[in-house]
């Protein structure tokens, strides 16, 4: 009976099992401590596994289990327990907080009798015209049979699949290896994309070109910088506790005392200060102020899209003053002047392109360049997020801001960093992917629209509402799978072979097989052939790193529900099936193909990958993962190794807290290069909803709504709290379109359109409007246009246009809303 | 400001749970939010006088503490209703602030805040829900505190501090 006490909980007696959990939210992967222990059973007040009196009101920061951390489950073999997921006092990441999110995990765990009830449990095969169960054999025979004749008769590039490459919310190293190893190496399609993203690309393609990994920071020296540059990324709501912790403590002044120990002898040390560059006014920015005062806080309110601009306009400027690293650019960097040829720009130029103001562009580069009186050069944390990434053009908007990172030395020192602010925790482990060149990656999504590939693989992710174009996307998957399903309901008969035959003909009259690996049904398993029910976080063992390369173990605390297993299985689940069909057609040389994916658990994934293969592969543990083992991953507890590893001592992993502080980058010359990134025109798609649409679309998460909100859009707080997307809009706009805030409103444009909520605000400018992503049952993304950078197939999906118009109110639906200002 | 209390048996606090909402709020009394179907499986709550009807309508907020003196509440007039909430903010526990004027509360620590009229629904913030509610029953100027839905920071039970 979870989520009925509403004010006493049951106590963890001193028996409890105790196990490490990394949040499986966002990347920042704060440590919790799970406490599991039999139903009915329970301790004292003063005897429990909590180690502190309950009988006694708990101080301010003390250890608590709110109701949202707990949660009854059961394990397969019927045994009933109760569960606590509380934040742990020990994890220097997080040191006892929580966010609304990882707050949540204990109650988005699987429980039958609650809103996480309708979790995938078995296999499913659509029969008779609809899904039925299925099982393993049966359901992963057919995928065996259907791929092997397609890789027969035309190709494995014919199987697209779609796959997530995260750590966190169920990745993990040893799922990545698992569906990698599957796709890439054994079947060896190079039709593949990411979860996030229509094709299978870096986010971040510059800086590593550049030879900057994007991750090359710490928390702690973000805590302890003289400015910190933010730049399209709200990390009060994005990266929790990087802000409240990290970011705040050094705004407030508690890290003086370690800015004294790090800084070099005679530097000046005082309080950070934060620059926000962000179109909209966010709850960091707000949330700055209060922490620190508006003397310490520029927010530089960009005009969508001018992100490149600005860096240049920082750079020029910084120049003119004679304020760079000349040492380290000479010693260190190459192409400068290449760069500055092309990216120098006028202060007034830029501002007029910025709509930002000269003094408030000269205030920023002072914050970030000026000498301190000291004379040291100010150490500068810059992080960077999805405004960039999915922006105007990613590779140019990515690089733009490393460049003013290498022109003030704001990488491999102390203090500084040029980092990804990051989404989800990392998890990479894959052999190498085989595809073309960056600028001739196949958009696989746009493909699938044009009618092209058999298969569409879609595994840990729902493309139907966060890919380009989506409404495009899900009509067209709608009707090329119903070829098959058509072809499937006349066939009455059980034979695989026959039935297969079936499928096959059927994808190759225009059809598409679709296969969807999840945890919960989204419009991906209504459109599937095969549902192939996954487990996640804390149903398995995973390790994952955050976004300052912390690794951990989170371990397994439950049985996944239903006959679920992890990723990784079920890939070695259908790497084996291929293996005995070809065996059974005899062709022994493609079966050795499908060989190596004889593992019993996730362990065994995690040795053959991450730990087996060193820098054979694409790893994110680099050469020296192997050294890593989860006895010596679950010693360290959740303060992991932050990688590479360096050694192991006295049974200790040691990593690496900064990287690149010998000064050698990740290029052939060990030089860090610059590169010319002129501000590039809107895109010609975008462009055009601009001139027919009137409101200019931007888009994002929202601190209580994790991703494609697969836990948050069931659970009862966050269900009742967001019932669908909100739309920010300015009060001036609402007043013109007789919006109030809780209307419904519609959007529409050229691609799509959809529904929000609107949320009348003025932290949106007018004719800006600003709207939640992830939300299935109101998708924003189906305004985005098709428009990807062309060299790095990246979208831009901040950037559309739509108009807008009211369509009424239910006040039902907004009953639990509140519409105070958030920011 | 004065607390008066009114002792309460275990039997009688279930008599009361036992009411529906509607028995209630019949009585001339107004409750933040609605009861829960497993609210206090444990009882044990009191019924405490808070303070008066009259001058928390003048003042707009009114201080008091329940189910005990560790447990600070703060009653307030918002919408002609009257609502109380434990006030400690159930992200890390620091209390909140209430601003009367956006009736609002927020946390100073970091930065959660409530909705004072709709239950105190998060408006944003790092809590896992909403302040707890503290249930109250009105007779003529008296304000009663009955029990509080959902779990006060820092505590395992209600009951307990
Ligand atoms: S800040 Fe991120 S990692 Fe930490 S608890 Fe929140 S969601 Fe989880
Ligand atoms: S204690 Fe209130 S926001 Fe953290």
């Amino acid at each position: 009976m979870a989520l009925t006490l509403n004010d006493r909980l049951p106590i963890p007696p001193k028996n409890a099992e105790v196990k490490n959990v990394t949040c499986e939210f966002c990347i920042v992967g704060c440590g919790y401590k799970s406490y599991k222990w039999p139903l009915g059973k329970e301790g004292t007040y003063k005897d429990n596994a909590l180690g502190i009196d309950l009988s006694q009101q708990q101080p301010t920061y003390g250890e608590w289990c709110s109701e949202r951390m707990y949660n009854t489950i059961t394990d397969r073999d019927g045994g009933k327990y109760n569960l606590m997921v509380i934040p742990d006092q020990a994890c220097v990441v997080n040191v006892g907080q929580n966010s609304v999110r990882g707050g949540m995990m204990g109650v988005s765990t699987f429980n039958a009798a609650s809103p996480t009830r309708d979790r995938l449990k078995d296999p499913q095969i659509f029969r008779g015209g609809m899904l039925m169960e299925s099982s393993w054999e049966e359901a992963t025979s057919i995928i065996a049979k259907v791929y092997k004749k397609i890789i027969d008769n035309d190709g494995a590039d014919e199987i697209s699949h779609k796959t997530f490459d995260h750590g966190g919310g169920g990745g993990g190293f040893e799922n990545t290896w698992g569906t990698g190893k599957l796709f890439h190496a054994a079947i060896g399609t190079a039709s593949a994309s990411i979860h996030n993203r229509p094709a299978y690309n870096s986010e971040v393609h510059s800086s590593r070109e550049m030879g900057v990994g994007e991750l090359n920071s710490s928390y702690y020296d973000t805590s302890i910088s003289d400015t910190m540059l933010v730049i399209g990324c709200n990390p009060y709501e994005c990266q929790t506790n990087l802000f409240n912790l990290h970011m705040q403590a050094n705004l407030d002044g508690s890290t003086l005392e370690a800015k004294k120990k790090e800084y070099d002898k005679g530097e000046s040390v005082s309080k950070g200060k934060i620059i926000f560059v962000d179109p909209r006014r966010t709850a960091s920015i707000t949330n700055s102020i209060a922490i620190a005062g508006k003397e310490n806080v520029l927010h530089l309110q960009i005009k969508p899209g001018q992100d490149i601009t600005l860096m240049n306009a920082l750079v020029s400027y910084i120049i003119e003053q004679g304020w760079e690293a000349k040492e380290f650019i000479k010693n260190h960097t190459e192409n400068f002047d290449a760069m500055y040829k092309v990216n120098k720009v006028s202060l007034e130029y830029a501002s007029a392109l910025t709509n930002i103001s000269v003094s408030d562009i000269k205030k920023a580069a002072e914050w970030i360049a000026k000498p301190k009186p000291s004379g040291h050069r100010p150490r500068n944390a810059i992080y960077y997020e999805k405004g960039i990434i999915w922006g105007i053009k990613n590779y140019e908007n990515v690089a733009s801001i490393v460049n003013l990172a290498l022109l003030t030395h704001s990488v491999g020192r102390v203090g500084t960093g040029v980092c990804r602010a990051g989404g989800h925790q990392e998890g990479y482990t894959r052999p190498e992917y085989h595809g073309p060149s960056r600028q001739n990656l196949a958009v696989i999504d746009t493909d699938i629209i044009e009618g092209k590939y058999l298969v569409y693989s879609i595994w840990g992710t729902n493309p139907f509402g966060q890919s380009i174009a989506t409404q495009r996307l899900r009509n067209a998957v709608s009707k090329r799978s119903q070829i098959v399903k058509d072809a499937i309901n006349g066939y009455h008969g059980n034979d695989l072979d026959e039935l297969c035959d079936i499928i096959y003909n059927a994808c190759k009259s225009g059809g598409l097989f679709v296969v969807d690996v999840d945890i919960y049904p989204t419009q991906s398993s209504e459109r599937a052939h095969i549902v192939l029910p996954a487990a996640t976080t804390m149903e398995m063992n995973l390790t994952s790193m955050s976004g300052e390369r912390r690794m951990r173990l989170s371990e397994k605390v439950m049985d996944a529900p239903g006959t679920a297993k992890p990723d990784c299985l079920i890939a070695a689940d259908i790497a084996n099936a291929l293996k005995a069909e070809y065996l059974k057609s005899g062709n022994k040389v493609m079966a050795k193909r499908f060989e190596g994916f004889e593992w019993k658990n996730e362990e065994d994934s995690f040795k053959d990958g991450f730990a087996g293969q060193g820098s054979k592969m694409a790893s994110q543990g680099g050469s020296t993962g192997t050294l890593a083992t989860y006895k010596l991953l679950r010693d360290a507890g959740n303060n992991g190794v932050q990688l590479p590893i360096v050694k192991v001592e006295n049974g200790k992993l040691i990593g690496t807290r900064l990287n690149y502080t010998d000064g050698k980058f990740g290029t052939k010359s060990g030089r860090a290069t610059f590169l010319s990134t002129p501000q590039p025109a809107m895109p010609k798609q975008v462009a055009k909803q601009v001139k027919r649409y009137k409101y200019w679309v931007n888009t994002g998460r929202i601190n209580e709504v994790w991703q494609s909100n697969y836990h948050t859009g069931r659970l009862e707080f966050t269900a009742k709290r967001w019932p669908m997307a909100p739309l920010e809009i300015h009060p001036s706009d609402a007043k013109e379109l007789g919006i109030t805030s809780g209307d419904i409103v519609q959007l529409n444009n050229d691609y799509g359109s959809t529904r929000a909520i609107a949320i009348v605000t003025d932290a949106v400018r007018k004719g800006e409007v600003f709207g939640a992503f992830g939300f299935q049952n109101s998708i924003i993304n189906d305004l985005c246009t098709d428009y990807v950078d062309p060299d790095t197939k990246i979208p831009f999906y901040k950037g559309t246009a739509a108009n807008i118009v009211k369509v009424g109110r239910s006040e039902g639906l907004i009953k639990d809303m509140t519409f105070l200002e958030r920011a | 400001m004065e607390i008066v209390e009114a002792k309460q048996t275990r039997r009688d606090f279930f008599k009361f749970s036992a009411l529906s909402l509607g028995a209630v709020v019949a009585t001339p009394s107004l409750i933040a939010g609605t009861a829960h179907p497993g609210m206090s499986v444990y009882g044990g709550y009191t019924k405490n006088r808070v303070g008066s009807l009259a001058q928390l309508k003048k003042t707009g907020e009114l201080d008091f503490s329940y189910p005990d003196e560790n447990a600070l509440c703060k009653a307030v007039y918002v919408n002609n209703e009257v609502k109380a909430y434990s006030i400690i903010c159930t992200h890390k526990g620091c209390p909140t602030v209430y601003n009367q004027e956006k009736a609002m509360f927020e946390c100073p620590c970091h930065f959660t805040k409530y909705d004072a009229k709709n239950n105190g629904q998060m408006v944003i913030g790092q809590a896992t829900g909403a302040l707890p509610r503290v249930l109250l029953e009105i007779r003529g100027d008296d304000i009663f505190a009955m029990g509080v839905d959902g779990l006060i920071f820092g505590r395992i039970n209600n009951n307990v501090g």
